[in-house]
């Protein structure tokens, strides 16, 4: 009986339920990608609305110390740096390339998670050394200023929160999403070989 | 052709190409419904280079694969029970066995045989995967050949 299996007529009988309404679905996906545009622009908002108060500060009040010039050139350097990596990953990100053949969209995914990889791995760490360094220098001048107690004060409470998110948070969130990428490469390049194979 | 029409001509024929690569019925409406999003937001630009049909199995298989990512992030398993609801509707038992055997497939064998199914010949099927007609011819009869060893065993 199974040399007559009629694959086909078996793969039609596939019971569907209804047709669901289309119209609530793509008002919801419009909402969506407007949603997701504004918090894309907030973030940006907010990180160059950073880099302009830091530009104020460390050139125009009172900065006689170049310990100062310098660590805001490198704290801009730092949200610059942060937000060309992030930017340059939304063209990537939002408008992969759904018409593309199932071989040329396999090797977009896998250059998406390779790239999220790289982000999150390398990008992460150049973003937080020159915030720290930057905003040591930064804080040089003030410290001539201040009381040895104010001293330790500020200078613990700032990198104490810098170190507790650079040597714990960081690398907490860092090691579970790369686990994430590798796994989803592993099984994307594993993919892939199953077209190559017997050609 | 406009959206309308083309969402009530291949909605049954997508949420199958999905329902064999996911075998589960939720999970495979979400799929087509993706696949459909995408539709409607590119049929602007959607030039006439190639049939209707296999520009929307090319989204559609892409919506599949894309399932990697999802999966990896987070397992189907670890969702709540209540958020996978199992109401299925009434199938035979054949066509199950059939639509559990392509899932377990690898992924583009599920897609490949799913579109030989749906009838899409296979000069279009090579060209929604990639690869060439030749190929496609082999990798059918392969497919087909370890499914019916398949269901040999399950009628025994």
């Amino acid at each position: 009986m199974s040399d007559k299996v009629d694959f086909k007529s078996l793969w039609n009988k596939q019971a569907i339920n209804d047709i669901p309404d289309m119209k609530k679905l793509l008002a919801k996906a419009d909402r969506l990608k407007k949603i997701n545009r504004y918090k894309l622009i907030l973030l940006n908002l907010a990180l160059l609305a950073s880099g302009a108060i830091i530009i104020y500060a460390g050139f125009t009040i009172r900065n006689e110390a170049i310990t100062t010039k310098i660590g805001t050139v490198l704290m801009i350097l730092a949200y610059i740096s942060y937000l060309i990596a992030y930017n340059q990953m939304i063209p990537v990100l939002f408008k992969t390339n759904m018409e593309a053949s199932t071989q040329e969209y396999l090797d977009q995914l896998l250059s998406i998670q390779r790239r999220l990889s790289f982000l999150n791995r390398v990008m992460i760490n150049i973003y937080f050394v020159l915030l720290t360094v930057g905003l040591l220098l930064f804080s040089l001048q003030a410290a001539t200023h201040m009381t040895v107690f104010w001293n330790i004060v500020y200078f613990v409470a700032v990198f104490g929160c810098m170190a507790v998110a650079w040597f714990y948070l960081s690398p907490l969130g860092v090691k579970k999403m790369q686990k994430s990428f590798n796994d989803i490469i592993e099984k994307l390049e594993a993919v892939n070989k199953q077209l190559n194979s017997e050609q | 052709m406009v959206f309308d029409e083309i969402y009530q001509t291949y909605w049954n024929k997508v949420f199958r190409i999905c329902m064999g690569y996911v075998n589960d019925h939720d999970w495979a409406k979400d799929i087509a419904q993706e696949t459909f999003v995408t539709v409607w937001q590119a049929l602007p630009k959607f030039r006439n280079e190639s049939a209707v049909g296999t520009w929307i199995f090319r989204i559609a298989s892409n919506h599949c694969l894309r399932q990697i990512e999802r999966q990896s992030r987070m397992p189907r398993s670890d969702m709540p029970e209540q958020m996978a609801d199992h109401i299925e509707p009434d199938t035979e038992p054949q066509v199950q066995f059939l639509y559990k055997c392509i899932a377990e497939l690898p992924e583009t064998d599920r897609l490949i045989i799913s579109l030989e199914l749906e009838d899409v010949k296979q000069a279009e099927i090579a060209k929604i995967v990639g690869l060439s007609e030749t190929n496609i011819r082999v990798k059918v009869h392969r497919i087909k050949e370890k499914l019916t060893k398949k269901f040999e065993n399950y009628e025994r």
